[in-house]
């Protein structure tokens, strides 16, 4: 599997290097050959990859260190939980952006597929590197073929918004590199190994936690890459620029898997590494992932122009991952986790019919268009389709994504204890929900006026075609990717889960720690489960009942909390679970290593979304466990 | 009353084995006096090319059999070893002797001499590439034999035990270059560069003789390892002496930032490089450079180590300013060779952060302590650098120069190769994959940000690492607004379409000079390692004769090996 792996990532490069050498038609074959292989690979590692691995398929190489250097970095690419999903959709995004391409780009075709292809082997190398600057050469690598994608192939203003792209990007990751830097140092000055490498790193600082000044340099350093990458609300300016003049397989990659890179970095570095400073910094991220929702909703329902409105819905998007992560919560940064993966397949699959409507209507503008669902009955099929599954119906994958980390905000802002931050956090609940239904406002919005309604003139009154099936190939897999999610996230969750709990865990703590849940009331077994059970058995059958539960339900322990909780300080966390049931709120900390433990208490076989019945004897396994 | 100045002179004077160890310098000024011998002569304007670059070659193969520090340092061992055939010799006395043998040498064998030397030779080969086509105002054979001269005056640099010897080679440099500034054109510009040039430089080796005198006389010695020695041991200077030392290192600062090019000593670089051809350009933008660099470390690093208290804290304001002012004007270049002018004024600032860490940290060991990082950087920007002026040099056309960025548009259809090239350097100089130059900033960077407060002789060493830290910041901003000029040139060359085909006819030397550069950009890149580990060698401080001595005897680890411990025990 090492070699798979090693072989997946690199791929792509090798057939850049191969696509050189041929001609402007055999390119782009060549291209989809290469990325239809690596997707085989990438599928193939998924299939094999097994719940609970942090390091699977592992090459560890002495890079520098070979020639006799004190200076240890490796060449180290693994796989683990959270890096898997986002690895697949990058590998299946590839191939959907070569498709995509196939004829809308016929000027350097060659040097087109070429620098696609060296992108792809970035956006792979990202995920999979686990060594700290071997990560950061990926994350940078990722920049230069996007920046010649988008100035050589884009529209109009390609130049500038190139250089704004590569500039902002820039300037962000620079500091991260400070940053990831002052990690390195400080752990081996502190006594640790001179090490580059992640898990290495995150397990020292587990044990050795960093004082809080150093967390909070650190984290102020991370924060401005992977902030800016994301984007989170202010700095989010270069983004719908850069989505607007990119050709359609940039925005796709773009959008896709390279705005992830900054969520994951996040989940990566600063929540295990910097667990204090994380939550520290809770209410203030929360706030602009907040302000990011409900700005890039608002600004998306102003816009004229399709490409810009799908790029300000990733602002919004992105800002609700923002959210699930910064809440802190088990469900919410595993529903962030999975939005991740949501996202991408639902604007990648956006973006590529905006190409497709571009390709055949030469514009962009929503003005121009109207009622054009009886000319392409298939293309309107899969906006409407990709629009549903961006809002959040329920059975695609949108909604689970949101659902879960709604719920987990909702559980930080009404569990535990009153304390400074909970008003804030309350506000922000209920901001972020109200981001929803713009979110579901402005999509309709965009397929009612360009496919219903009465048709335009238009200037080119060609005959326009319907997809091919070239372009339907492109779709379908994203379609049943996020049916799939839609109705079995458990299969994917599952995977994610405890990688994510690993890394997330110390922040959590930390978190909770902060908010009036003391971590250690966790380990004392919980009264209310019967309850809850109960709870879950009656309501499982309808997950929007549960939606509404949490809602209703979370005002209910505001009775006088903060004088109980004077007496009795465990309140809190009763009042959780009494609250919102559904949760298995066993800290992380307790987490088993064991695969089928980790199975059991994974968050998603809990999760009632997941009722295809297996799991009916769970709840009991529970229950037995109460005293 | 003879004899003792007979012995002063032999230790002033060099050697059998001096010789040896200098064939390469020597096969580099024979073969210059016969290409100016055979200029005078000939007619012929194409043979002097390959005569160069063949002296080059001879020097290389000089440089690596019996100019080699191997060889050096282990003739008077075996000889040694002979000698004492029939009597007794313990290895403390032969050591001893070694050692005395090694502080009164004018040459230092150490791992720095061979990385100068080296790093001398490489620009000199990709510099002759460059000026392969016999120059357009004729005098070809003077260029190339003062190139070669340039090239030998930077290896005496990088290997002189001596001021006196370190003095000569920094002037072998600049002599030849007033020759050659003002060649290959004939306009007035290249006049005012020529002039230019000339009379800063002479100011400026005046200020660093000045400097020198001071360092000598406060010491009473010539050589580098006695100066060393007699400033670290307190009893010897009287009081009042350390100031004269302390004048004469800011004196021997300033007189060497004119060659590195840092602020306030810079501004004759963008009109000069301007008024010159490509080649001269290129060559004007590292040599000098790393000429001044290594003199910097003998004489600052090496041999007033006990300065480093008062020394980090000017390096650091003058690599702040440096940076900072380079890469801010550049951004309203529009001549090319400007703007590769404020880019090296730039980079020299990344350069000088190394050094002053590696003052503000004296027991640092070899891999952070900065001297490594910046002799990585600057391997690393001279390739990209030269690489970019070939590309220039290719793309110009007889008796018209590449001039401003605009002319490099739609190079990216018109020359793909040359573009690929020049795109290589430029995110190698931004420092951004898939180049080394990122391997650069990260090591020089990393350096800055892992200074710790360390007590420094006493009170002071507390304020130390918020500095660095500042500086690193600095420095990475700087990296972020380097960016955009560089950008701004690969804008160009892709993302607009071609004016008129630029017709180049700078011939196959500086295309391949591009390539080779470019080429070992993306490889320095991919296995910095091997690089890394012979700068990272050249910047380890235990240089002293007494390491040489056991170097020598042993044969054994070195240095850089021991130190593998990369955190100073902790008090």
């Amino acid at each position: 599997m090492a070699a798979l792996l090693l072989v997946t990532v690199f791929l792509p490069a090798a057939a850049a290097l191969l696509v050189g050498c041929c001609g402007q038609n055999q390119a782009r074959w060549l291209a989809l050959a290469a990325s239809l292989a690596t997707l085989a690979g990438a599928i193939a590692l998924a299939v094999g990859f097994q719940t609970g691995d942090v390091a699977f398929a592992a090459t560890d190489y002495p890079w520098l260190a070979a020639t006799g250097l004190p200076l240890d970095i490796r060449f180290n690419i693994a796989l683990d939980g959270l890096s898997l999903w986002l690895f697949v959709l990058t590998a299946l995004l590839l191939v959907v952006a070569v498709l995509i391409s196939w004829e809308a780009i016929k000027d350097q075709t060659s040097l087109y597929y070429r620098l696609l292809l060296l992108l792809g082997s970035g956006m792979l190398g990202v995920f999979v590197a686990h060594d700290i600057i071997l990560f950061y050469l990926f994350f940078e690598f990722t920049l230069v073929p996007l920046f010649f994608l988008i100035g050589i192939w884009g529209s109009d203003q390609r130049r500038y918004a190139a250089i704004k792209f590569f500039l902002f990007t820039l300037a962000g990751s620079v500091m991260t590199l400070l940053a990831l830097l002052a990690i390195v140092f400080w752990v081996s000055n502190d006594g640790g190994k001179f090490t580059f490498s992640i898990p290495a790193l995150t397990e020292y600082l587990n044990q050795h936690p960093m004082p809080m000044s150093m967390q909070a340099w650190i984290f102020v350093g991370l924060f401005a890459g992977f902030a800016i990458k994301v984007p989170l609300f202010p700095f989010h300016t270069w983004l719908p620029l850069a989505h607007v003049e990119a050709p359609a397989a940039g925005s796709i990659l773009l959008a896709g898997v390279l705005l992830k890179i900054g969520t994951y970095g996040f989940l990566r570095f600063s929540l295990p590494m910097l667990p204090e400073a994380t939550a520290a910094s809770m209410p203030y991220m929360l706030w602009l992932a907040a302000a990011g929702i409900i700005y890039g909703a608002l600004v998306a329902l102003a816009q004229s122009d399709l490409k810009r409105l799908i790029a300000y819905s990733s602002v919004s998007h992105l800002g609700f991952c923002m959210l699930g992560i910064f809440a802190l919560n088990r469900v919410a940064i595993q529903g962030g986790a999975l939005q991740m993966i949501n996202h991408g397949l639902s604007t990648g699959g956006l973006f590529a019919l905006v190409g497709m409507l571009y390709e055949r209507y030469h514009t962009r503008r929503i003005a121009d268009f109207g009622g054009i669902a009886r000319e392409v009955p298939v293309l309107a099929f899969f906006m409407v389709f990709m629009t549903m599954a961006s809002i959040g119906l329920p059975g695609l994958n949108g909604f689970v994504g949101e659902f879960m980390l709604l719920l987990g905000m909702f559980q930080r802002a009404w569990g535990g204890t009153v304390t400074e931050s909970t008003l804030h956090y309350r506000w922000i609940s209920v901001l972020a929900v109200s981001g929803v239904v713009l979110g579901a406002w402005y999509m309709l919005l965009l397929v009612k006026r360009v496919f219903f309604g009465s048709p335009r003139e238009r200037k080119h009154a060609g005959h326009i075609s319907d997809l091919s099936f070239r372009e339907v190939a492109a779709l379908v897999p994203l379609c049943i990717v996020i049916v799939w999610i839609g109705v079995q996230p458990k299969f994917f969750l599952d995977r994610m889960a405890p990688s994510i709990e690993q890394l997330s865990g110390a922040a959590i703590r930390a978190a909770d720690g902060k908010n009036g849940l003391d971590p250690s009331l966790a380990e004392i077994p919980r009264k209310t489960d019967v309850d809850a059970v109960k709870f879950k058995s009656q309501s499982r059958k309808d997950a929007k009942t549960q939606a509404k539960a949490a809602e209703i339900g979370a005002p209910h322990p505001t009775v006088d909390r903060r004088a109980t909780n004077e007496f009795l300080p465990r309140t809190g966390a009763r009042h959780l679970t009494t609250a919102l049931p559904l949760c298995d709120f066993a800290p992380p900390r307790d987490f088993p290593a064991g695969r089928a433990d980790s199975r059991r208490k994974s968050l998603a076989t809990d999760f009632a979304f997941a009722s295809d019945g297996k799991d009916s004897d769970y709840p009991r396994a529970e229950i037995a466990r109460v005293p | 009353m003879a004899k003792i100045q007979i012995t002063r002179v032999r230790r002033l004077l060099v050697s059998l084995d001096a010789v040896s160890f200098l064939s390469a310098e020597i096969v580099l000024v024979v073969t210059a006096l016969a290409i100016y011998m055979g200029g005078a002569f000939s007619k012929s304007q194409k043979v002097w090319a390959p005569l160069a670059m063949l002296g080059i070659v001879l020097a290389a193969v000089a440089l690596s059999s019996c100019g080699s520090n191997e060889r050096y340092l282990q003739e008077p061992v075996r000889a040694m070893i002979q000698n004492a055939q029939g009597g007794m010799i313990s290895t403390d006395d032969m050591a001893r002797q070694i050692a005395d043998r090694a502080a009164n040498s004018c040459v230092l064998p150490d791992h720095l001499s061979a990385y100068g030397r080296w790093l001398a030779l490489a620009i000199g080969a990709v510099v002759v590439l460059m000026a392969w086509r016999p120059l357009a105002t004729g005098g070809t054979a003077e260029y190339l034999g003062s190139l070669l001269l340039i090239v030998a005056g930077l290896m005496l640099v990088a290997s002189a035990g001596n001021l006196v010897l370190l003095f000569l080679g920094l002037e072998l440099i600049s002599i030849p270059t007033y020759i050659i500034l003002p060649m290959g054109r004939r306009d007035a510009a290249s006049q005012e560069s020529a002039a230019k040039y000339f009379f800063l430089s002479v100011l400026a080796s005046a200020i660093l003789l000045y400097g020198l005198t001071f360092v000598y006389g406060t010491t009473g010695s010539m050589q580098l390892d006695v100066i060393r020695q007699k400033l670290l041991d307190v009893r010897f200077l009287p009081d009042g002496f350390e100031l004269f030392a302390k004048l004469g290192l800011v004196l021997v600062i300033a007189g060497l930032c004119f060659r590195v090019t840092a602020v306030p000593f810079h501004f004759y670089a963008p009109d000069v490089y301007q008024g010159t051809i490509q080649a001269n350009a290129g060559l004007l933008s590292v040599l000098p450079k790393a000429a001044g660099l290594l003199a910097l470390v003998r004489i600052v690093l090496f041999a007033m180590p006990d300065m480093g208290p008062f020394a980090w804290k000017v390096l650091l304001a003058i690599s702040v300013l440096t940076m900072t002012l380079g890469n801010v004007v550049a951004l309203w270049q529009d001549n090319v060779r400007r703007l590769f002018a404020y880019s090296s004024i730039a980079n020299a600032g990344y350069m000088l952060i190394g050094l002053s860490v590696a003052l503000a940290m004296p027991h640092t060991p070899a891999l952070w302590n900065g001297i490594g990082a910046t002799f990585f950087y600057l391997c690393v920007y001279t390739a990209a650098t030269l690489g970019g002026f070939a590309v220039f040099a290719y793309l110009g056309r007889h008796r018209q120069q590449i001039e401003t960025v605009e002319e490099l548009a739609g190079l990216g259809r018109t020359h793909p190769a040359m573009a690929a090239s020049l795109a290589v350097c430029m995110f190698s100089l931004a420092g951004l994959p898939p180049a080394a130059g990122l391997w650069g900033k990260l090591l020089v960077f990393g350096s800055a940000l892992n200074v710790q407060d360390i007590v420094v002789q006493g009170s002071e060493g507390s304020l130390i690492r918020p500095w660095f830290i500042a500086l690193a910041i600095i420095g990475m901003l700087n990296a972020a607004i380097a960016a955009y000029y560089y950008l701004r040139i690969i804008s160009a060359m892709y993302f607009r379409e071609p004016l008129a085909t630029p017709r180049a006819e700078g011939g196959s030397g500086p295309y391949l000079a591009a390539l080779v550069c470019s080429f070992m950009v993306l490889v320095f890149f991919i296995f910095p390692g091997p690089l890394m580990k012979r700068c990272v060698e050249a910047g380890s401080r235990e240089l002293t004769s007494e390491v040489l001595a056991q170097e020598a005897l042993h044969n054994g680890p070195h240095p850089i090996e021991n130190n593998v411990a990369l955190n100073p025990p902790k008090p």
